[in-house]
Formats: C-alpha cells, sequence, structure tokens
C-alpha cells in the first residue's frame, strides 16, 4: 500500500490584468481581465482557435503579453516557473520515450528540484501500479495520459495547466479518466486551469467556465460549477443541464 | 537464412572474380582473390603495421572532428541565430577537396601525422554535423515547453532532451563517419607521408604492381567497412534502432530575394577572407609557406600565374561535370527502376546501403587500372563516388509517395510508369536534389583525387608539383580557387534544384 505523502499545494490565485496578445496581424486575446481563484479548477471554453490556449501558455510564462500583466500569487509566472511551482498536462502527453513510466514520473519533481518521494503513490494513484518499469511505446494512449497527469502532480504544483489533456483519447477513455483523475488535484487544492474543447468535460471537472468568443478572446460568459462530487459525470442530469447554458452562450459559427 | 544466403553469394562473386583473373591472365588490371589473399600473407608484418598506422590516425582524426561537429551542432541549436553562417562556413570548408588541404597542412605541419589526423577529421566532421542538426531536433515543441514551464532554459534542454533524443542520429552520423575518417588519413598519407597504406598504394600504383595495388584496396575498404558495421551494431544494440535519415546540407531558403543571398554570400566570403588572414597572424605562421589573401591576390595579378591556375581548373572542371552528372542519372535511374519491382528494391537496398559507405578513393587505383590514366578513368572514379550516395538517396525519395494515392493509382488501374511518372518521380525529387548537392564536394574530391594519384592533368597535379617545388603562392591559388568553385557549383546545383522543384514540386519550397 502506498505510503501517504503530502501533496497538498496551497495553490494561488491567477490575476489577469488588461491582457493582450497578436500574433502578427492577428489578434489572439482582447483585453482580458479576471482573477481565478485559488485551490480551484477553471476551464476555458470556446470555438477552436479563439485563443484559449494562447491565454493557458501566456499564465504559464510561455509566451509574453503584448501588454497587461498576469500574476501567480504575487509572482509573475516566469518566476513561479523558476521556483518549480508550475506543471502542465499536453494534449500530447510528450512522455521521454528513453524513459520508463517510474523515470518520466520522476522528470517532474527532477525538473522542479522537488523530493521524488510521490513518484510510487502517484503512479498508483493514476492506475498505472504494474506499470512503472514500461517504456510509453509499450502503452496505450490512455495510460500515457495517466503517466503525464502523474508527472504533472509529483511536484506539488502551485499551478496546474491542462491544455486538452483529454483531447487525444477516445471517448470511453476520456470519460474513465475524467472520472478518475481529477480529484488528484481537486481534492489537493491545487489551482488548475483547463483548456477543453468539450463542455461536457469542462463542466464536469470544473468550479468555474469561462466562455470565450471567437478571436481575439473576450470572456463572454461565466459559469459557476457549483456541484457535489457525485454529480459529477458525463451523464447526470446536473452535468447536462449546466452543460446546455454553456452552450447557449457560446457563439458557433459552424 | 539470409546469413546463408549471402555467404552463397559472397562465394559466387569470389569464384567469379577469381574467373575473371584466370581469365585475363597475365592483365595489369584483376588481381585473383587467391593472389591477393598471397599478397596478404606474404606481406602480413609490413601491412599490419601499416594498417595500424593509418587507421591510429584515422581514430584521432575520427574523435577531433566528431567532437567538432558535436560542439557545432550544439552551439547553432542553442544560438539559431548562428545557424546560416556556421552551416555556411562548415560547408565551404568540407567542399574544399582534402586532397588541396593536404599539402597545405603538411607544409604547417611539417612531417608527422598532424596532416593525417587533420584530413581524417575535416573529412568526418560535416555529417556528423547535418546528422546532429536533424537529432537535436528531432524534439517536440511539447518537450521544450515541459522544460521551460519548470523554468528550465535552453542550456538544460539541450543537455536532458536534445542530447539524448539525437543519439540514434549520432549513430547514423558516427557510422558514416568510420569510413571517412580512413579516407582522409589515406589522403593524408597520399600528400607526403612516411608510413601508412597511403604510403604504400603510392608505392604500387607508381610501380604497377597489380597484386599490391588490389591487396591495399581490400585492405583498407575492408577496415573501413568493418568499422562502419561496427558502430552500426553497436548502435542498434544499445538503443533498439537506428532511423533512416538523409544528410545533406539544407536548402537555401526560397522566400529570400536575390539581392539578400547575394548580399549574405558577399558577407561570408569576406568573412572566409578574414578568418584566413587572422588564422595566419594569430599562430604567426612564416609567411614563406603560410600564405595571406593578400599574397594570393598579389600572385594572381600576374597574368602567367592566373593562365596557368584557369587553363588547370578547366581542365579540372571538364573532368568533374561528365562524371557528377553521369553519377546522379545512373544514381536515379537506377533507382527508378528499382521502385518497379519492389522484391529486387528490397534485395538491393541494404547492399547499397553498404557500398555507399565504402571509401571509394581507396578503390581508385584499380578504377584507374582498369579504365586508364585519361578521361573515361578520373569519370568513372566521380560517377562511381556519386552514383551510391544518390541510388540510396532516390530509393528512401521514392518511398515518399503518400500511401493513399499510390492506392488511388491501384484503384483506377493506373499503370506503373504512370504511378512513377506522376506520383513517385515528384516525390523523390527533393532527395535527388539533396544527394546532388551533397555530390558537388564528392566529385571536386574524386577529380582531384584522381588527378594527384594518375590523370597528371588538372589542378589535382599542379598543386602535387607546387607542393613538390614549394611554390606556395601557386598551392594557396589552387586551393582558394577550388574553394570559389566549390561554392559557385553548389550555388548552380541550388539554382537549377530551385526551378524544378518550382515546376514540380512547390510544397517543397514553402
Amino acid at each position: 500500500m502506498a505510503r501517504p505523502v503530502a501533496l497538498d499545494t496551497g495553490g494561488a490565485a491567477i490575476r489577469c490584468e488588461a491582457v493582450t496578445k497578436s500574433f502578427g496581424k492577428v489578434a489572439a486575446v482582447a483585453s482580458i481581465t479576471v482573477t481565478l481563484a485559488a485551490g480551484r479548477t477553471t476551464a476555458l471554453v470556446g470555438p477552436s482557435g479563439c485563443g484559449k490556449s494562447t491565454i493557458l501558455r501566456m499564465i504559464a510564462g510561455l509566451e509574453a503579453p503584448d501588454s497587461g500583466t498576469i500574476l501567480l500569487g504575487s509572482d509573475p509566472p516566469k518566476a513561479v516557473a523558476r521556483r518549480g511551482g508550475l506543471a502542465m498536462a499536453f494534449q500530447d502527453p510528450s512522455l521521454l520515450p528513453w524513459r520508463d513510466v517510474r523515470a518520466n514520473v520522476a522528470l517532474g519533481a527532477e525538473l522542479a528540484r522537488k523530493p521524488a518521494d510521490a513518484v510510487d503513490t502517484l503512479i498508483e494513484l493514476v492506475g498505472l501500479g504494474g506499470f512503472a518499469g514500461h517504456r510509453p511505446a509499450e502503452l496505450s494512449g490512455g495510460m500515457r495520459q495517466r503517466a503525464a497527469i502523474a508527472r504533472s502532480l509529483v511536484s506539488a504544483p502551485e499551478i496546474l495547466l491542462l491544455d486538452e489533456p483529454f483531447g487525444a483519447v477516445d471517448a470511453m477513455t476520456r470519460s474513465r479518466l475524467n472520472a478518475e483523475l481529477p480529484p488528484l488535484w481537486r481534492d489537493r487544492g491545487t489551482t488548475a486551469v483547463l483548456v477543453t474543447h468539450s463542455v461536457e468535460e469542462a463542466v464536469v471537472l470544473s468550479d468555474r467556465v469561462l466562455v470565450l468568443s471567437d478571436r481575439p478572446a473576450r470572456i463572454v460568459a461565466d459559469i459557476a460549477i457549483d456541484l457535489a462530487p457525485d454529480q459529477r459525470g458525463h451523464d447526470t442530469q446536473a452535468v447536462r443541464a449546466l452543460a446546455q447554458d454553456v452552450f447557449s452562450t457560446l457563439e458557433l459559427k459552424d | 537464412m539470409v546469413a546463408s544466403r549471402s555467404v552463397l553469394w559472397l562465394a559466387v562473386a569470389l569464384i567469379a572474380w577469381e574467373a575473371l583473373d584466370r581469365a585475363l591472365h597475365d592483365s595489369v588490371l584483376v588481381a585473383g582473390p587467391i593472389a591477393i589473399l598471397g599478397h596478404l600473407m606474404d606481406n602480413a608484418g609490413l601491412l599490419a603495421r601499416a594498417t595500424a598506422e593509418t587507421a591510429r590516425n584515422a581514430v584521432l582524426g575520427f574523435l577531433w572532428g566528431n567532437l567538432a561537429a558535436a560542439a557545432l551542432a550544439a552551439l547553432v541549436v542553442v544560438v539559431p541565430r548562428l545557424e546560416r553562417v556556421v552551416s555556411a562556413l562548415a560547408l565551404l570548408l568540407f567542399s574544399l577537396p582534402l586532397i588541396a588541404t593536404g599539402p597545405i597542412l603538411r607544409v604547417l605541419f611539417g612531417p608527422g601525422n598532424g596532416p593525417q589526423v587533420t584530413l581524417a577529421a575535416l573529412a568526418v566532421y560535416y555529417t556528423t554535423f547535418l546528422a546532429l542538426l536533424v537529432g537535436l531536433r528531432a524534439v517536440s515543441q511539447s518537450w521544450t515547453d515541459l522544460m521551460a514551464i519548470y523554468g528550465r532554459g535552453r542550456w538544460s534542454t539541450l543537455l536532458r532532451i536534445r542530447a539524448r533524443a539525437s543519439l540514434p542520429y549520432l549513430v547514423i552520423g558516427l557510422q558514416i563517419a568510420a569510413p571517412a575518417a580512413f579516407l582522409g588519413a589515406m589522403i593524408g598519407e597520399f600528400t607526403g607521408a612516411e608510413r601508412g597504406l597511403g604510403v604504400l598504394t603510392l608505392r604500387a600504383m607508381r610501380g604497377l604492381e597489380t597484386e599490391a595495388t588490389w591487396a591495399l584496396a581490400v585492405l583498407s575498404a575492408g577496415t573501413a567497412m568493418a568499422a562502419y558495421g561496427a558502430i552500426g551494431w553497436l548502435g542498434g544494440r544499445a538503443l533498439g534502432y537506428v532511423p533512416v535519415i538523409l544528410l545533406s546540407a539544407s536548402r537555401p531558403r526560397a522566400s529570400r530575394s536575390f539581392a539578400a543571398r547575394l548580399i549574405e554570400a558577399a558577407g561570408i566570403a569576406l568573412l572566409v577572407v578574414a578568418l584566413w588572414q587572422v588564422a595566419m597572424d594569430a599562430f604567426d605562421l612564416n609567411r614563406f609557406f603560410a600564405k595571406r589573401p593578400g599574397d594570393v591576390l598579389t600572385f594572381l595579378a600576374t597574368p602567367a600565374n592566373r593562365q596557368t591556375l584557369l587553363a588547370a581548373l578547366g581542365e579540372t572542371i571538364a573532368f568533374t561535370i561528365p562524371g557528377y552528372v553521369a553519377g546522379l542519372v545512373m544514381g536515379a535511374g537506377l533507382a527508378a527502376l528499382l521502385v518497379l519491382s519492389p522484391p529486387l528494391e528490397r534485395a538491393t537496398m541494404p547492399i547499397a546501403v553498404a557500398l555507399r559507405a565504402v571509401p571509394i578513393i581507396a578503390t581508385a587505383p584499380l578504377l584507374v587500372l582498369a579504365f586508364g590514366r585519361g578521361f573515361t578513368g578520373t569519370m568513372v572514379i566521380v560517377a562511381v563516388m556519386i552514383f551510391f550516395p544518390t541510388l540510396v538517396a532516390c530509393l528512401q525519395g521514392l518511398r515518399q509517395a503518400p500511401g493513399q494515392i499510390v492506392d488511388l493509382f491501384g484503384l483506377y488501374s493506373a499503370s506503373r510508369w504512370h504511378l512513377l511518372r506522376s506520383v513517385r518521380i515528384p516525390a523523390m525529387l527533393p532527395a535527388f536534389f539533396a544527394s546532388a548537392r551533397m555530390a558537388v564536394p564528392a566529385a571536386l574530391l574524386a577529380v582531384t583525387t584522381a588527378e594527384w594519384l594518375a590523370t597528371g592533368r588538372g589542378i589535382g597535379v599542379l598543386m602535387a608539383m607546387t607542393a613538390s617545388t614549394s611554390d606556395y603562392n601557386m598551392l594557396w591559388s589552387c586551393v582558394a580557387a577550388l574553394g570559389l568553385v566549390a561554392a559557385a557549383f553548389f550555388a548552380a546545383v541550388a539554382l537549377v534544384e530551385r526551378a524544378v522543384l518550382a515546376r514540380y514540386a512547390p510544397e517543397q519550397l514553402a
């Protein structure tokens, strides 16, 4: 049995103040001002290409805003990154093919310069117990995504960024991962931001859904998701009703 | 099964070879396997010492050259802005035929193994550099993002991710480098050493000793191929797989205007001249043999000097181009024919891949024996040098034809020729031109080496003469002229490539 490990992170709030971004002549993000509460999961949804990934990448410090400021707690993203306070899961699990699952998960701690004592616990928790010695090539798509989530949690990040992490797996695997993995960060008080194409997934995983307009991205709706844990499933009445609310605010063109 | 069939083929080849030797009784052309074996056994001590000497120089050059390649590749990946200049300089230096660099190094180093080691290093650094560039960049963006998320920079990404990701590509680079290093060391020995296989080869050729010439060619090609095989085997065992990649200088980008490219070329030329001057001054090399750019300009201002140089250069170019074209056409043509017959293609590919690595120069003396010291012999050496790399590259290119389009043609029962013409050849063009660019240095090396060794014409022999008569002004002028020719040749190929791709594969220029 895995021994208990402190993974509580005391997440920080994310403050975006009048943030804009364009690429050449294309305006990707119009002025966005929003505060994402500490310890909560916020989902960004919107039409494809609307700039939601750009917002996520700016919070991650991977892109710099043209104007405006982003603070994680009281620090700019790069400073938080340098002290190992950030983690991210991508659509592509981006595991290193030459490392086995254990070493891939440990990479998160290694890069964040944090102790690696939670590695085995997390491998158990994401359901990869028997696969710690396997290389990514020997795993299914869903298993690789589990390993990537474990890697992103192993450093006990203050802020967890999720860029379509379940976008590349099939629908059945996706709904299982949606049910099994989010409690790992929700229950530990990590501040999380999720970008997803799936409105239902946004509702199931988050405490708040921000609906973005077509490019340049603005926030057109801000919907609180107040669900008890047992209501968070893909086919519950409550989820369907909230998903309907979110859909009605989306500007879908085709 | 495969092994036993290979042994069978080898036995058939050896018997045919021996029969040919018997049939051409008393000829100076061919020595049979039995005679070669006899020569190897009779001179075992001498040959072992010579092989050890050449191998030692090759190994030292292999180490230095690959270290330099790794350093250059790492620099370019960490500071991408330097890529164009570093790549252009690396290519220019690589395009200078080793046989031209050899005499210069000989006068700079004096006696000893300095030139052999340096030439071996020069022979290997460029292909390893290219392989590493591909490998260090074989990294997905999410990996580099991952590093940035944890606040890690370029160096950390280089060490933790890129270095490891590039290992399979490094294996390919090292594999190709092994015979090349051997070749470089031998050319160093051609240009005036006391010991080694190159020295023995020269002696055997000059004495018209057929058995010795064959025995030395077999010995040096065999040693080089053994190193090639050993590195591939070790790499495959250590990594589990080795990818297939084309090694070629990157194509000049199309988006840039002609004027911009001209300015860049001029800038690089100035940089080369400045580096030349600074290097000579920095080591305070004697002006008597270490000529500066100014010395060469003054020397070439005299019409008689200019005429001698241009006459020799003209001969060399006239010998190079037919061989170059023949090698490319035969390589691409055979590839196109082979792809019509998949079983034949599968059988040919591994042989062609292995033969690509044979140091053709080591067999040049044999080709000279067979085809004479004139135009035909030189042309054959150039063509053979280019043929195998082109064949391999084009076979790989032909496989790039998108499977669904091939299926589409099959669905309409289109003929193989139709498919070849409309789909496969356009898909092959980028690989063809990639090998056409890499064939430029190879052709210049082959032609100058043939001239130096055998034909007694062209700039190769002019350099050999000036080196022995201490006419260092002419020697340096020859090297500078060859550098210019290489650059112009390369630019001409790139121009043709652009025109053809614009017509048949415009997506490649995007």
